[in-house]
């Protein structure tokens, strides 16, 4: 025991270390990890380029006009103005820009230095936490991941049993509010789990039995009274006459729009029984909605989550559940939800790897779920679940302009991201990367 | 019993008598340590050594390619595959795995020589299989990176089915883990209260033990030869004995250049400083791994005749790798030091040419260089470059056929071959493809072994977490 | 007191009260002084040099049955066991009344009754590093013998199953102690050592501890490293201790090392290992270690020893074996209780998909292939034996049954292992193992046959000891 007092002391003394490295770093080392670069804003022309619209099929030797925040032309027969900066993208591909659905991007800088992680917030019920509040923007992972194609991604709060609410946010901007799409963007929640939980889950069957049913009980008086306090609240909102004002109660306002459906709520659960539990839990609350996250097994459900008209958040680089799985199952697993009907977008789980969505989509692609589909999944896929479809998601006028000009096949890695737009900026294609990059490749080269 | 009932139990039979037969027919054929023989015929064999060669035959016999040409005819009793239209590559080669091991930490001790992951193989794991449909036949199964001086590591080729004797790589050299920086002062300095708690401590860690090799192997030979002067003719007095040390004796070889050491290091002040140290010793011969910081001094590698061996883009997950490019490799191999790609984890394994393709994407590497990356180099920092690593004549039987070229994200791996003999087939795979079964595990127990799912950072950790977990993202996120 | 008086007066006795009172005081404690010596005195050893069972099945353990048989011991020997024998006329005789069996006393290879308790929770050394011997598990030079807890109920436990002699070990890591061989006998263990030190008990357990109190070595390998570093330290001590006595002068002297000179046996190879592994990586790992670095070997458990079976008989490396089979799948026992439930035949066939059933078939083969270890060891021709090794008492009845019933044992050759066998793998073959003339008198009366149902032991005679239950 006084082992474990002595390490928590270290760590606290080290992490005050680690955060004012952090800090010494981030302050003097200025030059090199800032962008200093400004973007481009206004009006552009992307002309001669092969248009991937996902909504209106693909158009050769296409013209897109950018004006501002929105994209004002998709076409072939555009008459472009001289206050239009002109692209030339023959032989290009513009598609539009890639959403990663589920990430902790901007919450978790370093992994293994606890004081930079803020998606996990103690305690198991949070629905008022937001993960909008703690995203950085200057996190060093926004730049690395946007000039690979992903324009705006979901992060979420991930801890407990709600651990909080996820925002969508476009991978530019200085301060939250101007990089948020949607502050609210869903509830994060995690299930009780009905199994043990892993190989190291040492519980008898009755141990798992009651603990799960005692957390089953609690997640269902939480919700019960999250819906009754909305009751409440709406009714004394309507009409307050003659009513004592309650007291408001942080968690359960939280709650509010999510028991009335306006915020989804994301479902994490990954084996086959949890994916089963949560299809059943699901049903019995019909004003809320629900998104499902990880489903790892879903190909072995996939009729049930169909039938349940569940989305699903997903990737494909991990490896199977268990050991008798077929080692494809990973790779297969959106395309066979896919084919049962479900609709699938792609969620790498990841921070500082979100850039690796296309490759995710990529591999779902070549097993199965095919090329035209994995770029739904990374597109209009998600901006529908999330109720974006009308400003993201595609190739449309009127839409924000995310976008990306690419040398080919986005999922293919020899494929060169030349210009990223996100919000009709236009992004300098510069990350920590490629300033090390440009430092380094020929370190001693010296200018005269 | 009904006659429903009674036909259903006559299907269940006669499905499991089938299912015997192939049981027993995959196992007999997989228990034998055997070569194989096979006629590749008419693919573009990315020979590595020598280019791209289309519409191409190789001829593996008893294990060994023998002929590579146009329009080559089967010997008898040799199967041919049609390769048309497909690609034949040499067997990935992965130079940093923990797959197939039983313990990956010897945590206890800042210096672990004597330990060797030789002793530590579990050959009946079925990550191995999954590695196999990725196209890869070796890899270096390398202890943990808890450690300063770490345990040795063992060179194996993924023979699915063998025994864990059976799976070494014969004559690959003796490798031996080193690891620097935050891992080896955070499990003993911080977790244990042992030195090294700083890079300083690590690299006096590493020259006190060096040093005391030395006198040990000085003291020792003196103590033998006396001794078999005493013992011979009995005259004078006796000499003290110096009693053999596992850890000593490993530490000498190190010195003496008959084990190639491979250093787990991230900073580039840390990769210099063991040079320094190497320089000191006369060590020449070692591979920096995972070296994300490697690109900063890039001439100084080359200069020193020192390897790399890295990840494609992992990074950011320590303070160490916060100063990270992608851009890593192609900066290494445009500045001539020689770089493999590897995966240090169960999934990053299965997709390694993918990996490669990444050192395209970020810096322009050649195709060619990308895929030298998990073919010939990591050969050569493994010692086996005379035996694998290309397709060229006289070497092993170790290829893989694909349907596209291995660089492009939509090809898939169909048949892997180690020594010539099959181990993979696309055709022929099916579920449940496991050696052993616990007959305690139940069919709902879907255990993923932690250490497999999605970031492996720390998979080199392993055993030795101790206390200071990484705080990964879980999109599987909740607690219990 | 009035009431007394007339009793005494029918009887014509005349005594005042207080005389009457204390006769009775008087003759009461005379009456429990005479119950007490009675009682505690050993009727049987004193009163009659030698001992029967007659009218008794006895089965030996080269597969005989002898019915309406007689065995005498005396001395603690057998003297004669069979039909037709003469009892002596100083023998004291139970009548077994034909319906008594006669069994030769178990031997458990390796059990760890008496031995003292691990602790609970291990402190993390200074130098997770350098733990010291006693740390690391690393304690070759304790004896059962000097620890045993002769309290322990194991031991009155062992021989209501059938027990008598026992290899006991001590609990332990690496090497935890020594092996002595004892005569069970209950709380009377300890009075009846039969042989010391037969062997040193090792195993691949690394240091105790566990996450975060970590000491080395913590990993097989580092287990495997540390054997090897034993072994030169003891050669080098021996060495340095031999110079020393041969050297007049002139030559420091070498440390007093418990652990190490308790090794000396084993390298000289006059004592074996009794070495616990189970799988088949564990087996070629101890095999490839003592090519390297040379001892003798008895395999204790081996419940993968089959797959290693043609190689240890090559090796003439025995096996005492475990008989701690693994469950039977759930699944497969809801299906023979289903089955033999005729109320509800036919009625509820299972949903399976093609991988459950794919996955099931795999499950129960693997789950046979564990059951039917023994018998493959004995059709390779290796020597096998019993060894407990930490099972309970109460599993064995059961797995018994399983073994006898699927894992294609019949019951002359699991009684042959659990007596004989072992006994000759102990290396004591020539004194127990058997119900037979000039053996050590060993062995249990059950009511009814071992295999049966209720069966159970109503006298254990243990080195001439009878105990009734």
């Amino acid at each position: 025991m006084n082992n474990l007092r002595f390490v928590q002391t270290m760590m606290k003394r080290l992490s005050k270390i680690f955060m004012s490295c952090l800090l010494c770093f981030l302050i003097t080392d200025g030059v090199q990890a800032q962008i200093t670069e400004k973007p481009g804003f206004g009006k552009f022309a992307i002309t001669n380029a092969t248009l991937h619209t996902v909504t209106n099929g693909t158009i050769e030797n296409g013209i897109v006009l950018i004006n501002g925040e929105k994209i004002e032309f998709v076409g072939k027969n555009a008459k472009i103005t001289a206050d239009y900066q002109q692209i030339n993208a023959e032989g290009k591909h513009v598609y539009p820009g890639f959403m990663d659905s589920g990430t902790i991007l901007g919450l978790q800088e370093v992994g293994a230095v606890a004081v930079t992680n803020d998606q996990a917030e103690l305690g198991d019920y949070n629905p008022h936490v937001r993960a909008f509040t703690a995203i950085n923007p200057s996190s060093v992972s926004i730049p690395v991941t946007r000039v690979n194609g992903v324009t705006h991604v979901i992060s979420l709060p991930v801890s407990g049993r709600i651990a909080g609410k996820g925002a969508l946010i476009d991978l530019f901007g200085y301060s939250p509010d101007s990089m948020a799409v949607q502050p609210n963007a869903a509830l994060h929640l995690t299930l009780p789990a009905s199994q043990q939980r892993g190989w190291w889950d040492d519980r008898s069957d009755k141990e798992v039995k009651e603990a799960y049913e005692k957390s089953m009980k609690e997640l269902n008086e939480f919700w019960k009274k999250a819906e009754f306090y909305n009751k409440m609240m709406t009714a004394y909102e309507q009409n307050p006459k003659g009513k004592k004002q309650p007291d408001k109660d942080e968690k359960m306002d939280a709650m509010r729009e999510v028991v009335t459906g306006d915020i989804p709520v994301i479902i994490t659960a990954d084996k086959k029984q949890e994916i089963l539990d949560a299809i059943e839990w699901t049903k019995e609350r019909s004003d809320a909605r629900f998104i499902l996250a990880g489903v790892e097994e879903g190909w072995r459900v996939a009729e049930e989550i169909a039938d349940a008209g569940l989305p699903c958040l997903v990737s494909t680089l991990y490896t199977p559940e268990r050991d008798f799985d077929n080692y494809q199952r990973p790779y297969q697993n959106p395309g066979k939800l896919h084919e049962a009907g479900v609709k699938v977008a792609i969620a790498t789980g990841e921070s500082e790897n979100v850039r690796n969505a296309p490759y995710h989509a990529g591999y779902a692609a070549t097993y199965g779920l095919g090329v035209e589909e994995a770029v739904k999944a990374l597109t209009i896929n998600p901006a529908e679940i999330f109720g974006v479809s009308d400003r993201l998601g595609s190739l449309e006028e009127g839409k924000q302009a995310n976008l990306f000009i690419s040398d080919g096949d986005p999922f293919e890695p020899m494929t060169t991201i030349e210009q990223v737009f996100i919000r009709g900026y236009k992004i300098p294609m510069v990350s920590r990367h490629t300033q090390l990059y440009e430092e380094y490749l020929n370190r001693d080269a010296v200018k005269n | 019993m009904d006659r429903f009932s009674k036909n259903k139990q006559r299907r269940t039979a006669m499905k499991k008598l089938l299912l015997m037969i192939f049981i027993l027919g995959f196992a007999t054929a997989t228990y034998a340590q055997e070569k194989g023989s096979v006629l590749v015929k008419n693919g573009t064999v990315i020979t590595i050594a020598n280019g791209d060669m289309e519409n191409t035959d190789v001829l593996i016999r008893d294990g060994v390619i023998t002929e590579i040409g146009k329009n080559l005819d089967a010997p008898r009793g040799v199967q041919t595959v049609d390769a048309t239209g497909k690609y034949v590559m040499p067997g990935i080669i992965d130079a940093h795995s923990h797959i197939a091991g039983v313990d990956i930490n010897e945590a206890t001790n800042p210096v672990t020589a004597e330990v060797t992951m030789e002793e530590s193989v579990d050959p009946n794991d079925i990550n191995i299989y999954w590695a196999l449909a990725g196209g890869v036949t070796s890899i270096h199964l390398m202890h943990g990176s808890a450690n300063v001086i770490g345990g040795q590591n063992e060179t194996l080729k993924l023979r699915y089915g063998s025994s864990m004797e059976e799976m070494r790589f014969e004559g690959a050299p003796r490798t031996i883990k080193f690891a620097l920086g935050e891992n080896p002062t955070r499990v003993h300095g911080q977790g244990y209260g042992v030195q090294p708690r700083t890079r300083m401590g690590v690299e006096q860690v590493v020259r006190d033990h060096f040093d005391a090799a030395i006198d040990y192997q000085r003291n020792r030979e003196a103590y033998l030869q006396a001794k078999a002067a005493y013992d011979k003719n009995q005259r004078g007095t006796p000499p003290v004995p110096v009693a053999k040390n596992l850890r000593m004796e490993v530490l000498s070889d190190i010195i003496d250049g008959e084990v190639w050491v491979h250093c787990h290091s991230y900073r580039a002040d840390e990769i210099l400083m063991l040079m320094r140290v190497f320089k000191d010793y006369g060590i020449e011969n070692f591979t920096f791994q995972h070296a994300n910081e490697a690109f900063k001094i890039a001439p100084e590698l080359r200069k020193n005749g020192a390897r790399t061996s890295i990840f494609a883009d992992w990074w950011a997950y320590k303070f160490e790798v916060y100063y990270s490019t992608a851009y890593n490799a192609s900066i290494l191999n445009a500045n001539g030091v020689n770089n493999s790609i590897n995966s240090d984890s169960g999934e990053l394994i299965r997709h390694l040419n993918h990996e490669a393709a990444k050192t395209v994407h970020y810096g322009g590497t050649s195709k060619q260089d990308a895929l030298k990356m998990i073919t010939l180099n990591p050969a050569i920092q493994l010692g086996v470059d005379d035996k694998v690593g290309t397709i060229e004549e006289g070497k092993h039987g170790d290829i893989a056929i694909w349907n596209g070229h291995p660089l492009s994200i939509y090809s898939i791996c169909e048949q892997t071959y180690v020594d010539g003999k099959k181990y993979f087939d696309r055709a022929e795979d099916a579920d449940d493809m496991r050696l052993e079964v616990n007959p305690e595990e139940n069919y709902d127990e879907t255990y993923t072994r932690w250490y497999e799912s999605g970031k492996e950072e720390d998979s080199c950790l392993r055993g030795a977490e101790i206390l200071f977990d990484s705080e990964g993202m879980s999109i599987n996120g909740g607690t219990e | 007191m009035n009431d007394k008086m007339p009793l005494l007066n029918l009887l014509n006795i005349n005594l005042s009260i207080n005389e009457v009172m204390k006769l009775v005081r008087n003759l009461s404690a005379c009456m429990l002084l005479l119950l007490f010596l009675v009682s505690s005195l050993p009727v049987k050893a004193q009163t009659s040099p030698a001992r029967a069972f007659d009218n008794v099945t006895i089965h030996t353990a080269d597969g005989k049955t002898i019915n309406s048989g007689t065995v005498v011991w005396r001395n603690g020997i057998i003297e004669a066991a069979g039909s037709n024998v003469n009892i002596p006329f100083d023998a004291y005789v139970i009548d077994g009344g034909d319906s008594l069996h006669v069994y030769p006393g178990f031997v458990d290879g390796l059990a760890l009754w008496g031995s003292p308790d691990l602790p609970d929770r291990y402190e993390r050394p200074d130098r997770p590093g350098k733990p010291g011997y006693e740390r690391a598990g690393i304690q070759p030079q304790r004896k059962p013998s000097d620890l045993l807890n002769s309290k322990d109920k194991n031991l009155e436990e062992a021989q209501k199953h059938g027990f008598t002699t026992a290899a006991l070990g001590l609990k332990g890591h690496m090497l935890p102690g020594q092996v002595d061989v004892f005569f069970i006998n209950g709380e009377n263990t300890g009075d009846y050592l039969m042989k010391t030190s037969a062997g040193i008990l090792a195993s691949f357990e690394d240091a105790p501890g566990g996450f975060g109190s970590a000491a080395f070595p913590s990993t097989t390998m580092g287990v495997l490293a540390q054997y090897r570093q034993l072994w030169y330290d003891a050669e080098a001590l021996m060495n340095q201790q031999q110079y020393f006595a041969s050297a007049g002068s002139n030559y420091p002297a070498p440390a007093k090392d418990a652990v190490l000179e308790a090794l000396y046996p084993v390298l000289e190879q006059s004592q074996p290992l009794y070495f616990v592994v189970d799988s088949k990586e564990n087996i070629e790992l101890l095999l490839r270690l003592k090519d390297e670095i040379g001892f003798n070997a008895v395999i204790v458990s081996g419940k993968e020893a089959y797959k290693m079976a043609d190689e240890l008989n090559n090796r003439n490396i025995p096996v005492l074996a475990s008989i701690d089979l693994p469950d039977e799948p759930e699944w497969k026992k809801k299906e023979k209780a289903a089955e033999e439930d005729t109320t509800q035949a036919g009625e509820r066939l299972e949903e399976l998909t093609e991988e459950m059933r794919i996955f099931r078939d795999r499950q129960l083969r693997a789950y046979e292939a564990s059951i039917t270890n023994i018998k493959k060891l004995l059709d390779a021709g290796v020597k096998v034996g019993y060894a407990s090794n930490g099972m309970k008492l109460s599993d064995l009845s059961g797995h018994v049954k399983t073994i006898l019933e699927e894992g294609g044992l019949n019951e002359d050759q699991l009684i042959t292992i659990m007596s004989q066998s072992t006994a000759d793998i102990l290396d004591v073959g020539g004194r127990i193992g058997d119900v037979r003339n000039g053996r050590i008198a060993s062995f249990s009366v059950f009511t009814k046959p071992y295999m049966e149902e209720k069966t159970k032991v109503i006298y254990s005679v243990s080195s001439g000891k009878l105990t009734e239950f």
